[in-house]
């Protein structure tokens, strides 16, 4: 166990340390550079130019600039060049917004998948099988960003209440409850819609997994001693099905630092997608390599955690 | 079974947590009508959020928008465009103006040309004008005052690029004798006109040379470049002289003076605080102040664009200045060595003397303002302004319309719907900036105007408004700001004439040949043209260019480019037959950047290849030139030069539109101390915005005795 946990550690520092390499070439070598040092204003002379490149070291060989990026991260002391704010509190502060988001989403998600999942499988061809198959298929196919103006323009047009951002805007001056409600509030549509593309998805794997289990010797096995229906399906039938589930609930851990771009900006969310996706934009290299080596490591750590759920849930695995 | 029910009544739990919060939001109707402290805010909203609140540093259109209204210049434009007094309460330009005794030179008239009788002559010659003709007659009764400054000697070190990479060489330089000349206002054609005085020769024959000596022997253009900067023939310095306004105050109760303007001056081009101004301040020589209520800026050179520059926000010296920086630094613990304003916390806390004082900043959500009860003007009608960082349009839309945010840049799309609704008071004008077709003109086809000017009589421009603008536009002919008077409106724009294109082009070679391809000694006339992906206009122009053009039998390939490879690969690069970009434009006519022959290089945005001796003639003079009237002329003139070579096909100038709440209206101090209110009428030049501070929500439509 032990010396599985440090092999694993080690690989995962190898891995981590190619992953740091190859997202800083991707982004240096791609195209295009930020708007201080690629301007398209006459007012830019080349001296300012030349003196932000040396600020943000782009003069520098790429290896030293690597250096310099990853000794500044681990220190703590990377800062945007967009606003010179420290990059690591920025991730924290929309970490922390993306957070109820994230949780909400991934809670719903992953309940309700299952029971929908399972009841489509036991009643295969049945009416509630058709339906949920058709909707699973809608909700897929339907565009995010398209079925998010559809439900925002319903509920402003019908209930004519405030749906976007955190919280009602100049909501400030009420009680904490209502604050806390109209929190909540603004929680239900972007995390009902996070949710029904992952309850669309899951649901169909669940589905054809418990196909798969129900069809297994033990499961007759357990049916022909008389077991009650339920505990057949969601013990017997059900742990075994939850197998290749365990990898996927692994790498959902990175899901909370991407956060969503299309729900965050249409939802006016100040998230951390958002916050990606404006740096990328805005080739604010800083804040793009580590939000990538962050990712990096909760996708490391989330395999890991899967490695370990393994040991638990499948009494075959002995490390 | 416990599974399950978990399984089923988690989701159910939480689902109705979220439904039930329903009952707690307040509505659109409680926040808005409900609401009376909601008529004394403004609410609005923008795509992106501010970068850094801090005007020397910031570059992004959402910094500024806050900037204008936490902080306040020396001096902005009024309706008309005309600079009007803010935190100045009027500016005085003169100019002094310098030459070195030329003794090589012999003067006419003169026996000896010793400072004192060069500079008697000039004297007596500007107290009587009369005996000279025109232009010189007037340059001379401009000089108030001839002053003679001794000879120098002084060294100086000079750096250089020399064949070992960068060298740095010592000067001995022994300057003669300078005449300072005094005038009443900048003259850039005074040493012009003092020629048939003091001999034709007596300035371009000036040998600066003779009066340097180095240490390491340079090679002798470089030589002369630097003696030329050491010791010029002649200088023009011109001056500033801003009177400020007495008992102005920062937000904190700090009295503003011209330290202020000082500081902020400084600040801009300290190199560590890595302003993206510098280039605006960089003719700056000096900047003094006289007394706290004036300020002196004198010039390094002629530079008309540099008034403008001062619309510039103050910053308050005394929370910035170094000594307060290094208290900060301690406080925070950081390296004072390397804590400049970029990393001050004053960036996200602004201090300024404007109508509105900031209050909080949420990263991503919103910024509100405060209104400042001590502007000097009187403090503004609404108690608070506030703006919320929405970055998706229709969602801007849906918030409009609720009431939550009070104006919303329409969309073309929609302003045919929206201008005729009810609801809302729209205005509309046109933007400081036009796309264009350009032709790289170092290219074969294109170093013919004939050629140029024929494609473009190819295209229906009108067309192009008509249906990809949806009517949201106007032609456009030149380079200039289409509201200022810089523009030359007797220019017509390009005719849609196809069959006039095809006798052009048969005029320049270009025949049809039998399978109807325009033909020139066996080649096709044939290219590409390009711009860059994610612009959906410009794909729209892209498409309907290259059909128009295939029509009167012109071969295009079209070719659309991610932002940055079609900037760095070919416009940096200057690899391109043709392309349809857009200029975003300031009021000031400089052109130089975009239109000199010396700006033609790779890297540089003359990428077009447009040289005319003519044009850059006017570009410098333009840019030399203090009189408006004189300024306009030019301009007139090189707009001319400019749509007749055709570097490039001038499309259209976008309109804009906004909409605003009906019950916003202007509310005025009557002579008797009641209110007045009138409807918000926009400027000549359609901003609607100008007078904002009187703006003020009424809880119901006003109904004006002019509407009947």
């Amino acid at each position: 166990m032990i010396s599985f946990i440090g092999r694993s550690a080690v690989q995962k520092m190898i891995t981590l340390f190619f992953v740091s390499i190859v997202s800083f070439l991707i982004i240096h070598l791609a195209p295009g550079k930020p708007s201080q040092v690629d301007p398209m204003n006459p007012k830019f002379t080349p001296e300012m130019v030349e003196r932000f490149r040396s600020e943000f070291h782009l003069d520098k060989p790429l290896t030293i600039q690597y250096l310099y990026f990853y000794r500044d991260l681990f220190t703590g002391r990377t800062v945007s060049w967009k606003d010179n704010q420290s990059v690591l509190l920025k991730i924290w502060e929309r970490f922390l917004n993306s957070l109820p988001l994230f949780i909400v989403g991934t809670i719903l998600t992953w309940t309700l998948s299952f029971p929908v999942g399972i009841r489509s499988a036991l009643q295969r061809g049945g009416n509630f099988d058709r339906s949920s198959t058709f909707l699973a298929y809608l909700l897929i196919s339907i565009p995010g960003f398209f079925f998010a103006y559809v439900l925002i323009i319903f509920v402003v047009t019908q209930f004519q209440v405030p749906v976007i951002g955190m919280e009602t805007f100049g909501i400030g001056s009420t009680s904490p409850m209502t604050r806390f409600m109209d929190r909540i509030w603004h929680l239900l549509l972007p995390s009902v819609l996070g949710a029904t593309a992952g309850i669309a998805v899951l649901s169909r794997y669940v589905r054809s997994q418990m196909l798969e289990v129900e069809g297994q010797d033990y499961v007759r096995t357990a049916r022909a001693k008389g077991l009650p229906p339920d505990q057949v399906h969601y013990k017997h039938a059900l742990r075994n099905a939850l197998l290749p589930f365990v990898t996927m609930f692994g790498l959902i851990l990175p899901g909370l630092i991407g956060g969503s771009v299309i729900t965050e900006s249409i939802f006016s969310w100040p998230g951390m997608g958002r916050m990606a996706y404006e740096a990328i934009l805005a080739r604010d290299y800083p804040v793009i390599l580590t939000v990538n080596f962050i990712s990096a490591v909760l996708v490391l750590i989330g395999t890991f955690i899967s490695d370990l759920l393994y040991l638990v849930v499948d009494p075959r695995i002995r490390l | 079974m416990l599974t399950r029910r978990l399984l089923i009544i988690a989701p159910a739990v939480i689902i109705l947590i979220l439904l039930q919060s329903y009952f707690w939001v307040p509505s659109y109707e409680q926040q808005t009508r409900g609401n009376p402290d909601r008529l004394v805010q403004y609410i609005t909203a923008s795509a992106g959020d501010a970068s850094i609140l801090n005007p020397i540093l910031s570059a992004d259109t959402a910094s500024s928008q806050i900037q204008s209204q936490v902080f306040d210049s020396l001096i902005d434009r009024d309706k008309d465009l005309h600079f009007r007094g803010r935190l100045a309460l009027s500016w005085d330009i003169y100019e002094e103006a310098f030459f070195h005794m030329n003794p090589t030179a012999a003067v006419p008239g003169l026996s000896s040309s010793d400072p004192e009788s060069v500079a008697g002559l000039i004297r007596s010659a500007a107290q009587t004008p009369g005996r000279w003709s025109g232009a010189v007659a007037e340059s001379l009764a401009n000089i108030q005052a001839v002053t003679i400054l001794p000879s120098r000697t002084f060294s100086a070190t000079h750096a250089f690029k020399g064949p070992e990479g960068a060298q740095q060489v010592d000067a001995q330089i022994s300057a003669p004798a300078r005449v300072r000349l005094v005038l009443n206002r900048v003259d850039q054609d005074l040493f012009k006109n003092l020629e048939p005085l003091l001999g034709a020769e007596y300035f371009s024959s000036f040998p600066s040379d003779a009066f340097l000596s180095t240490d390491v022997d340079l090679p002798p253009e470089q030589l002369s470049v630097l003696a030329e900067s050491m010791v010029p023939a002649v200088e023009h310095n011109p001056i500033i002289v801003f009177h400020l306004r007495p008992g102005v105050r920062f937000h904190d109760g700090h009295v503003f003076d011209a330290g202020d303007v000082k500081f902020t001056y400084e600040a801009i081009m300290n190199p560590k605080n890595l302003s993206p101004r510098v280039a605006d301040y960089e003719p700056v020589k000096a900047v003094e102040v006289i007394d706290p209520l004036t300020v002196k800026i004198t010039y390094k050179r002629l530079y008309s664009p540099a008034i403008g520059t001062w619309g510039m926000g103050i910053l308050p010296e005394h929370l910035l200045n170094p000594r307060a920086l290094r208290e900060e630094a301690e406080r925070l613990d950081k390296d004072p060595a390397t804590f400049t304003l970029r990393q001050s916390r004053f960036g996200r806390n602004p201090v300024g003397c404007g109508p509105f004082r900031f209050t909080s900043w949420k990263s991503d959500q919103y910024i509100r303002l405060t209104r400042f009860g001590d502007y000097w003007e009187g403090p503004p009608n609404y108690t608070q302004y506030a703006v919320r960082i929405i970055p998706d349009p229709l969602t801007q839309e849906m918030e409009f319309y609720a009431g939550t945010i009070d104006s919303y840049q329409v969309q073309p799309h929609q302003v045919a719907r929206l201008s005729e609704d009810a609801r809302f008071q729209n205005f509309s004008g046109i933007s400081f900036g036009y796309t264009y077709i350009g032709y790289n003109m170092r290219r074969a086809p294109f170093k013919d105007p004939r050629v140029r000017k024929a494609l473009g009589m190819a295209i229906d421009v009108d067309k192009i408004i008509r249906y990809v603008l949806h009517g949201q536009g106007e032609r456009i002919t030149g380079p200039f700001v289409k509201q200022t008077g810089y523009y030359n409106h007797d220019i017509s724009p390009l005719p849609y004439d196809p069959e006039g294109a095809l006798e052009l082009l048969e005029s320049a070679g270009w025949r049809r040949n039998a399978s109807g391809w325009l033909e020139k000694d066996g080649r096709r006339l044939a290219f590409t043209l390009i711009t860059n992906s994610g612009n959906q206009l410009r794909q729209a122009i892209l498409a309907v260019a290259q059909d128009a053009w295939k029509k009167i039998g012109v071969d295009v390939r079209t070719d659309l480019l991610e932002w940055s490879v079609f900037i760095q690969e070919r416009v940096n690069k200057l690899d391109f037959d043709a392309l349809i970009l857009g200029w975003q434009m300031g009021i000031d006519p400089d052109l130089y950047q975009i239109w000199h022959s010396s700006q033609t290089g790779p890297y540089q945005l003359n990428f077009v290849g447009f040289e005319n001796k003519e044009a850059d003639d006017l570009i410098i003079k333009i840019r030399q030139e203090y009189d408006h009237r004189k300024q306009v002329a030019y301009c007139h003139r090189l707009h001319r030069i400019i749509a007749e070579a055709q570097p490039y096909n001038f499309l259209y100038v976008r309109k804009w539109t906004a909409v605003l709440d009906k019950r916003i209206v202007i509310r005025e101090q009557g002579p008797d101390g009641s209110p007045v209110y009138r409807k918000i009428t926009p400027t000549k030049t359609g901003d609607y915005a100008y007078d904002f501070n009187k703006w003020i929500k009424l809880p119901g439509v006003p109904v004006f005795a002019q509407d009947g």
